[in-house]
């Protein structure tokens, strides 16, 4: 088989199959669709059947309803046999996708109101889900708000993820090739800019707009994919010399579409639920406890704890990142912020 | 409504009423006052069973969080009042002793008698409500209460200033990463005692279960004080005091509901 | 009007409330004689008309969702809008329609009759019941009024907790409608236990009414529940109390638990009364008793105690332990035996009847088809590893729907066209009857069975915007939703032209051998003249003279026709 085939591809029902377990689930949903169907045919058969063959007509007379207790019996005895199969293949397949292999590698995956972050054994990270074929990978998921859900429907694999807790999947990819990630557990929206007016399509976020790709790469392009979500900085401060501006600033431009400020802040200038960063660097900001320049250590604070100073016109609603981004990411951040002085 | 055409028929027996053998408390539907009297019982025992669901779910609550966490409840149940927690199981205890009487009496047909009693059941209940009034007063004094306000010192002082109890949490609202405190402060039995955060939970369902039995316990009241007007109006007899008995099992729940409350929440637990 | 004692012929005395030998339709007049009625069948109406309008506005919630659905991206609402439709579709759908559609508006007006009682147990709590139950739609009309809630229907912590819109409001409004629901219960458990007439034996006792028994019985002890679980939601976000805050020490989850211990066996309360009005009109049209009673008697009891144990099936993926997941799912396949016998029963019952296919029949036939598929879906749901791919897609969507709409409100139609004529006195049109169910039918099937298939493609659920590969399977599901929509309100037409418009409806117009086809059509107020002396089963079409089963409709056509001659001549 070619390493770029699916194991099967996608059918009406069913999407392709993309990883190891998938085979046995769609095995056993056909198996429990074409039950479906006999029995389905069957029963409304005879029902339509029998509505017909003694419809009511001149001559024809009901006859009184007698017992027929080993039919009873035996219509009650022998679904439970069908139903105990299914539930042993049903439970077989769910403790194989249960328990990871003890050389999974490990990312991380975190959802947040509305995007997923995937952090890569490496330290680097991605909006988007990269791994390499063949290979075990086990997921961690943590949530930074309200409970989401880990879908990839060609994995056949899904998960809640809930704040407070760490779950985990895994799943083995069987060929290259790209899939969708979906958000399944409902986790609201916004669609009203922090004036209360609409907001155009294409910057309404929510639960429908978490969507993200799977990509199942060759050994080798996973390799290089982790190199270049790297840290940048690495090579600069190995040799003891302090990273760029052009390239702390190029980090930040990725942790500013990683941790989803985009979603809430523009960089061209057009007001959302939180101030643009175009042109914001150094300004004096009328806040909510007076005016206040927008520094270092204004940026510093506005993401570690938002609620300490509000900018005229906006609402507090940014949530804090404590715990959730490192210092060397903030000074990303900052240089990024800089960078769009114009 | 019932009253009215209660009289209606009573006036109307000498001229002629076809069922004068029709007692003036017996409903139309019912063919027979045992049947009606059946079916109010069976009303009502089921109406309890829906009671015992509903605090179910909260004892189901605890049992959760106490296998999750049995060191946290060994060591906030001693923040615990047990005197005042075994006063009003005495208290409840003797006003169920008293509802029970107050049905013996209508049962005779002793009309007074039955009046004193409820009268007693309910002053019992106040009772009961009072010494809950201090100790509730007291734990806000520590900061002793659930979620947010767990440890909050900003919260006793708002409460002694007549605030609202919403004030802890608008406080709060904002302050996305502020956690609750911890207590430091002396139990009922002069121990200090250091209570970590988590222990919010113990106390959050120390007053949602109390809570929702006091709520109990004064529909319970106004359900004994209706019966006992309609007790002095005259209402019941020997042959009809179905609300006398109904009232009086009902405040049997309430009085159960507090037996199972008090050991798990008094009384389970190391000791010292 | 004062309370005098009118002597009536026969013994019995007027009251207050107007005579009991009265048509109760016109035993009193005046807006007061209805809003203070203690009589079950016109309380039953008031909660037809009120469940009637709820089912209107729910199911323009879900039009305006389909019509959104269309096409891709924003086509008629934005993103919030959507997420407070469909949540209020389903709340109001649920909580205001059907779990009091079949018992409140058909169980309040039959329940009595069919068991030769002259009214419920408790009539004052039964008006009480619905004053509650208004009370609780003001509430939550103020609720949407006021923001409406955007959390879905399940309420889910935390987000429940931490958005901005009218929660309290909602869940308040919900609290009050499961007192109604609670009470209603209470007094049917009583009624059935203590008033039978003499000669209606548990062995005799109609199918609808052994179905309005489990109902009740899962009523009042799965609502409580509810409660409190809607008291600490509320707790929690008025508070803060940390319940289901992990920051707290809470879980998240454990709402979960709490509500689907409710929500669970709330989806049998609004089942088994759809299967019960099925297994009457199975009977009336195929003139013959239902095969194997005792089983389907048995099955409504088992649905009742098997659905209390199944709660955990809609948290597999939520994380619960696998041991968790296991046991849970052998429990749901378990439940599946007593809907899978009702079937096969009925379906054996149709087998040597005598069938006539009146609209009522198409409907309980189409509730079997449609059952039938809703209950097979869920066996796909039910297993463990086919739900993991399932779970939170539309093919949950499209199960729901089937059993719930395919199942319950098929029955409900199949049920008001049935007893109509028992219930107005008047007969509808049974070609614009037929009419409607097909339009319904077929619009059913597009809008849902299209569903399936775009779940198990991998479809989310509760999403405003999707991607492309769905547009085809969206515009078919919206395009079904007008046929349905159309077929619905055909139905409705139906009904109520028949008001103005139907003719006169004998005593029994179908021939039935029920106990509530034995009174007048329709009832009088105190529902028969005389106490009812029962000597055979609700179905023994045997044990039946022909006056029993007479239609009594030569006696309504012949007065027209002899008209028609007489103008002749």
């Amino acid at each position: 088989m070619m390493l770029n085939e699916p194991t099967a591809p996608a059918t009406f029902q069913l999407p392709e199959q993309m990883s190891t377990f998938a085979g046995d689930v769609d095995w056993l949903y056909y198996f429990l669709y074409w039950m479906s169907v006999v029995l389905f045919v069957g029963i409304i058969g005879a029902m339509v059947y029998f509505a017909w063959k003694y419809r009511e007509r001149p001559g024809h007379k009901a006859t009184p309803t007698g017992h027929n207790l080993p039919l009873e019996i035996s219509w009650t005895v022998a679904p439970i046999i069908i139903l105990v199969f299914l539930f042993h293949k049903g439970f077989q397949g769910y403790m194989d996708e249960a328990v990871a292999p003890a050389d999974a590698m490990q990312i991380h995956v975190n959802a947040k109101q509305w995007g997923w972050e995937f952090v890569y054994p490496n330290g680097g990270s991605d909006n988007e889900l990269h791994v390499p074929v063949h290979k075990p990978i086990k997921l961690i998921l943590d949530s930074s708000d309200v409970i989401h859900s880990f879908f990839v429907p060609a994995l056949r694999v899904k998960r809640d993820v809930v704040p407070g807790v760490y779950s985990s999947i895994w799943f083995e990819a069987t060929h290259v090739g790209k899939d969708d990630i979906m958000c399944a557990e409902y986790c609201g929206g916004r669609s009203k800019d922090a004036a209360g007016n609409e907001l155009p399509f294409a910057q309404q976020t929510g639960h429908w707009s978490m969507h993200s790709m799977l990509h199942v790469e060759t050994e080798d392009e996973f390799t290089k994919y982790l190199m270049s979500i790297g840290d940048k900085c690495a090579m600069y401060t190995a040799k003891g010399q302090p990273c760029p501006n052009n390239v702390l600033a190029e980090q930040g431009q990725k942790i500013y579409v990683k941790k989803a400020c985009v979603g809430c802040h523009t960089t061209n200038g057009a007001k959302l639920v939180g101030p643009s960063w175009k042109g914001i660097w150094g300004k004096t900001e009328s806040t909510d406890h007076g005016p206040m320049k927008v520094d270092e250590n204004y940026v510093r604070k506005s993401i570690l704890d938002p609620s300490f100073r509000i900018i005229d016109g906006y609402q507090p609603i940014m949530p804090s990142f404590q715990g959730q981004i490192s210092d060397q990411e903030i000074d990303e951040i900052i240089a990024y912020i800089k960078s769009l002085k114009d | 409504m019932a009253d009215v055409h209660d009289a209606s028929v009573a006036a109307a027996a000498p001229s002629g009423h076809a069922h004068d053998h029709h007692p003036g408390f017996l409903k139309h539907h019912f063919d027979t006052p045992v049947q009606q009297f059946s079916a109010a019982k069976l009303g009502m025992w089921v109406f309890i069973a829906t009671e015992i669901l509903m605090f179910g779910g909260l004892f189901c609550a605890y049992a959760i969080w106490r296998a999750q966490d049995p060191q946290v409840f060994d060591q906030a149940h001693h923040f615990l009042n047990k005197t005042m927690g075994a006063s009003n199981t005495v208290v409840l205890l003797f006003s169920s002793f008293t509802a029970a009487l107050a049905v013996r009496s209508s049962q005779l047909g002793k009309r007074n008698q039955t009046s004193m009693y409820l009268i007693v059941t309910i002053l019992c209940a106040c009772v009961f409500l009072v010494i809950k009034y201090f100790e509730y007063a007291h734990k806000f004094h520590l900061g002793l209460l659930p979620g947010h306000c767990f440890g909050h010192p900003e919260l006793s002082a708002a409460i002694q200033n007549g605030e609202p109890v919403g004030t802890c949490l608008r406080v709060h609202a904002n302050e996305t990463s502020s956690m609750p405190l911890w207590v430091k402060a002396v139990d009922e039995s002069g121990h200090v005692q250091l209570l970590p955060p988590r222990a919010n939970m113990f106390f959050a369902l120390y007053f949602c279960m109390t809570g929702l039995h006091a709520v109990h316990v004064i529909v319970g009241m106004s359900i004994l004080g209706w019966v006992l007007y309609k007790n002095v109006k005259g209402t019941f007899s020997k042959e009809y005091f179905t609300p006398v008995d109904l009232g009086a099992l009902y405040w049997h729940l309430v009085d159960l509901v507090w037996i199972y409350l008090f050991p798990l929440l008094y009384l389970v637990g190391k000791p010292e | 009007m004062a309370a005098v004692d009118i002597p009536v012929a026969g013994g019995h005395t007027a009251d207050a409330h107007g005579d009991p030998h009265a048509n109760y339709l016109k035993a009193s007049h005046g807006i007061r004689s209805w809003l203070l009625t203690l009589d079950h069948k016109r309380i039953g109406l008031m909660y037809l008309t009120m469940v009637a309008l709820a089912f209107l506005m729910g199911g323009t919630f879900a039009l305006l969702i389909r019509i959104e659905l269309f096409s891709r991206g924003e086509t008629i609402i934005d993103g919030e809008t959507y997420n407070r439709f469909f949540t209020l579709h389903g709340a109001i759908m649920v909580f205001l329609f059907i779990i009091p559609s079949v018992p409140a508006a058909l169980g309040n007006f039959f329940l009595p009759i069919m068991i030769g009682a002259k009214d419920v147990a408790f009539p004052r709590l039964n008006l009480l019941s619905f004053y509650i139950y208004l009370l609780g739609v003001v509430v939550v009309l103020t609720s949407i009024i006021m923001g409406s809630v955007d959390t879905g229907w399940t309420f889910y912590t935390p987000y429940s907790v931490q958005t901005s819109n009218s929660v309290i409001s909602m869940t308040l409004g919900v609290f009050i409608l499961g007192f109604s629901s609670i009470l209603t219960g209470l007094n049917f458990l009583v009624t059935t236990h203590t008033m039978r007439a003499p000669g209606i034996t548990w062995t005799r006792l109609p199918l609808f009414v052994w179905g309005m028994y489990a109902t009740s019985l899962i009523q009042v002890l799965a609502t409580p529940v509810l409660a409190i679980t809607l008291l600490l939601l509320c707790a929690e976000r008025f508070f803060g109390i940390g319940i289901f805050d992990p920051k707290l020490g809470g879980d998240p989850v454990l709402f979960q638990h709490f509500f689907w211990f409710y929500s669970h066996p709330a989806v049998y309360i609004m089942i088994v009364p759809g299967m019960a009005v099925v297994s009457e009109l199975i009977a009336t049209f195929s003139r013959r008793a239902v095969f194997g009673y005792f089983a389907i008697a048995m099955s409504s009891i088992g649905l009742a105690v098997l659905g209390f144990l199944v709660w955990g099936h809609h948290l597999f993926v939520a994380g619960m332990s696998e041991f968790a997941t296991m046991l849970f799912s052998a429990l749901t396949f378990l439940v599946a035996i007593p809907s899978g016998v009702k079937v096969f029963n009925w379906t054996a019952t149709i087998y040597k009847g005598s069938v006539v296919w009146a609209s009522p029949m198409l409907y309980a036939m189409a509730f079997i088809f449609l059952f039938t598929i809703g209950g097979l879906t869920g066996l796909f749901l039910g297993t463990l590893s086919t739900d993991v791919h399932l779970t939170d897609t539309y093919f949950v969507v499209a199960h729901f729907h089937y059993v719930m709409m395919g199942g319950t409100v098929i029955g409900f139609l199949g049920g008001l066209l049935y007893w109509w004529p028992k219930m107005t006195g008047k007969m509808h049109d049974e070609f614009k009857a037929k009419i409607g169910f097909w339009f319904v039918f077929i619009g059913f099937n597009v809008t849902f069975g299209s569903q399936f298939i775009m779940g198990s493609r991998g479809m989310p659920r509760r999403y405003y915007d999707y991607l492309p590969q769905f547009e085809p399977f969206h515009r078919a599901s919206t395009i079904g939703s007008w046929i349905l929509a159309v077929g619905l309100f055909t139905t409705a037409y139906t009904l109520l032209e028949a008001l103005w418009k139907g003719k006169r409806a004998p005593r029994n117009p179908w021939g039935s051998a029920g106990y509530e086809w034995m009174t007048d059509t329709p009832p009088c107020l105190a529902n028969f003249h005389e106490p009812p002396v029962i000597t055979r089963g609700p179905y023994d079409y045997h044990l039946c003279t022909p006056e029993d089963l007479a239609t009594g409709w030569d006696e309504v056509e012949q007065p027209a026709k002899n008209a028609k001659k007489d103008k002749k001549d």
